[in-house]
């Protein structure tokens, strides 16, 4: 029997309710039962069709509300479709919020079992299995003590362990890829390209629209419930971005030359770009934007915010050569930190403690972007320039700390007699 | 027509062998959370309704001096009887959204969670039955082979009250303050179930509305089979397992509808 994933004219009809749907008998009493009908109904998904072989990859693309989670639910069997037609074949395993469902006062060990069993293993086949998932997780010395003590990281590669180590047939995973350190990410997506050899069907839900296009063989991207593109990850994911693109040009208002505090002209369009709904009002490059290679930067960005309604956005930093080249590229969300909240007006600072970059003139460009990455707030590029000074010669981009050492024979007979 | 091979690969999630380990595993989270961090551990099972027996006992013997013979074995078979329906009621009531990540879980028999907690509830009963039968012993009572009809007592609990919680744990995915009320209700609930007083003193005219509650019959047949040695109640008993046998699956079905509802309405 082939395994995989075949959806045809998918539906799901969905109701939203009243943000004050009464939740208890009181509120029921006194609002009366009118509140309990939904206010809006909409289809999260409607129309989509697609098919995973054995052995492939669907990425699925989208912003917030574009009825990705809702597929996955879907496909899940936790929902189900208003029309239209799902067959999966094969077990099913999922990577869902892990990490969810453990217990701090049980052992690894005990949540070993708990979460495998749930996932559909009996017993044996998790006693079978248990040496292989410590293992993988990497938590030989610490199974047998208390959740409660691990780091995040260590929860959440025991959690994704178990997932693994069911052996599905079929695979979702929702945007799992934060997991742990990067060789831990690493050795997931290695994990991953096995069981997909082995002829596993994943689809795979993620905002990144580069990591879809390096891991999938097929893109799906939704919007609004619908289908906008399905095929190639190279040209969905390439549709996909430039559609951002173009929506923040299209949001960017048309505004006067501005001045910055350094005397660079700001023009929209040209080296600004965005919706201007939060506004990078100053970048201050310290001690000074003259600094020697090897010394440390610290970059205040002041921004304003013009929108009540926007609480929260993400910053990016990069550093580029005149020629677009860039040697840094940084954004607060890949660091950890998912929502920069905003105020009227403020300042981020980011703190390098060293730039190894050869001499040469450089520019730190600065951005601001919508929570959810759909569209660019304030975008400056190349308006605030960097020199860099070094007395060493190179002409490669990196100077580290480094000296030529000549080893002699005696050093070297030295050494081995000390052994 | 839809999704007819899904079904066939859930399906294979219900074989018993499965179930079984599922459902052992689970009471098994659930014994040591109720006891990883406390000192006297299992004992709790215990205590507490020793507790509550030495207060009757003390109220009802030394202060208002209630007439029943063999009064401790009487309360305290009462009281265990209770506790399990009791506890498992309002535990169950606040499963489907404690336990999101599990519903969220492909293929995963909903269904099981009430049974879980219904199961630890059972558990904690059998514990402390050996204190019972050294209570029955110091009263004097001779154990008689009538005894060995306790099994199906605690069957048919353990079915009415999973029934009831499929239906509470779904009512408090809408109403999230019926847990809450349950406990109100339950404590009102427990006046009006013969735990420290005797069925005799129920005046006749109100015996009918008392009669309905279940539990009135169920503590009676046990203390019938246990400390009276005489039949158990049998009609009571089957009108009982009766209305069970058309609540649980009408149960199950609530239940069901409503996690994949709470599920589907983040």
């Amino acid at each position: 029997m082939r395994n995989g994933i075949v959806v045809e004219n998918l539906g799901k009809w969905f109701s939203r309710f009243h943000a004050k749907k009464p939740v208890t008998f009181m509120e029921a009493a006194i609002a009366g039962l009118r509140r309990m009908k939904p206010v809006e109904q909409f289809w999260a998904l409607r129309h989509v069709s697609f098919t995973v072989e054995p052995g492939e990859m669907l990425g699925v693309i989208g912003h917030n509300g574009a009825g990705k989670s809702t597929l996955l639910q879907l496909l899940g069997g936790v929902a189900f479709p208003t029309e239209g037609t799902i067959q999966v074949q094969g077990r099913l395993g999922a990577l869902l919020d892990l990490g969810a469902g453990m217990h701090g006062d049980l052992t690894g060990r005990e949540n070993v079992y708990v979460m495998a069993i749930a996932a559909g293993l009996t017993r044996r086949a998790v006693s079978r299995r248990l040496d292989q998932i410590i293992d993988f997780a990497e938590l030989d010395g610490f199974i047998d003590n208390p959740v409660r003590t691990y780091s995040s990281g260590m929860m959440m590669r025991l959690a994704f362990s178990v997932a693994i180590h069911t052996e599905p047939n079929v695979l979702l995973i929702d945007e799992f890829l934060s997991v742990g350190d990067l060789s831990f990410q690493a050795k997931c997506l290695n994990r991953i390209a096995d069981i997909k050899e082995n002829g596993c069907a994943i689809v795979f839900v993620s905002h990144d629209a580069g990591q879809v296009e390096r891991l999938c063989d097929r893109t799906l991207w939704l919007r609004r419930g619908e289908v906008v593109a399905y095929g190639e990850p190279e040209v969905v994911v390439g549709q996909y971005v430039s559609e951002m693109r173009s929506q923040t040009q299209q949001r960017t208002p048309s505004r006067p030359p501005q001045l910055t505090e350094a005397g660079s002209t700001l023009k929209v369009n040209e080296n600004r770009f965005g919706s201007l709904e939060v506004e990078v009002s100053a970048v201050r490059l310290m001690p000074k934007p003259k600094i020697i290679s090897g010394d440390g930067l610290v970059i205040e960005i002041d921004y304003k915010c013009n929108q009540r309604t926007i609480t929260s956005a993400i910053f990016s930093v990069s550093l580029s050569q005149p020629d677009g080249q860039k040697c840094l590229d940084i954004n607060t969300v890949d660091m950890g930190l998912t929502a920069v909240p905003l105020d009227d007006c403020g300042t981020l600072r980011l703190s390098i403690e060293r730039i190894d970059l050869a001499s040469g003139e450089y520019f730190v460009d600065v951005g601001i972007y919508e929570q959810e990455w759909s569209y660019a707030y304030d975008f400056h590029w190349h308006v605030y320039p960097l020199i860099i000074e070094s007395s060493t010669v190179s002409k490669g981009l990196l100077i580290p700390p480094m000296r030529w050492e000549v080893a002699s024979k005696d050093h070297v007979r030295n050494k081995t007699r000390n052994f | 027509m839809r999704i007819p091979l899904l079904r066939r690969s859930s399906r294979q999630r219900w074989r018993l062998d499965y179930l079984w380990d599922l459902l052992r595993s689970l009471v098994d989270r659930d014994m040591k959370l109720m006891y990883k961090r406390s000192v006297l551990g299992i004992a709790w099972t215990l205590i507490n309704p020793l507790l509550q027996l030495a207060v009757f006992v003390f109220v009802f013997q030394l202060i208002l001096r209630v007439d029943i013979p063999q009064y401790a074995s009487y309360v305290f078979c009462g009281l265990l009887v209770w506790t399990w329906f009791q506890n498992a009621l309002f535990q169950a009531t606040g499963l489907i959204i404690s336990s999101r990540p599990l519903i969220r879980q492909p293929g995963f028999p909903v269904a099981i969670l009430p049974i879980v907690i219904v199961t630890t509830g059972l558990i904690h009963f059998l514990l402390a039955l050996p204190v019972l039968v050294v209570f029955l012993l110091l009263d004097g009572v001779q154990l008689t082979p009538l005894v060995l009809i306790l099994p199906l007592l605690n069957i048919i609990q353990f079915a009415l009250t999973v029934s009831i919680a499929y239906f509470l744990a779904a009512l408090n995915v809408t109403f999230r303050d019926t847990q809450h009320t349950l406990g109100v209700l339950l404590q009102l609930l427990f006046y009006l179930t013969p735990i420290f007083y005797d069925l005799s003193s129920i005046p006749d005219e109100y015996w009918y509305a008392y009669g309905l509650n279940p539990l009135v019959h169920l503590v009676t047949c046990y203390r019938q089979i246990l400390i009276w040695g005489v039949q158990p109640d049998w009609l009571a008993l089957a009108i009982i397992s009766g209305c069970t046998a058309i609540a649980l699956p009408l149960g199950y079905l609530v239940f069901k509808r409503q996690s994949l509802r709470f599920v589907e309405e983040i």
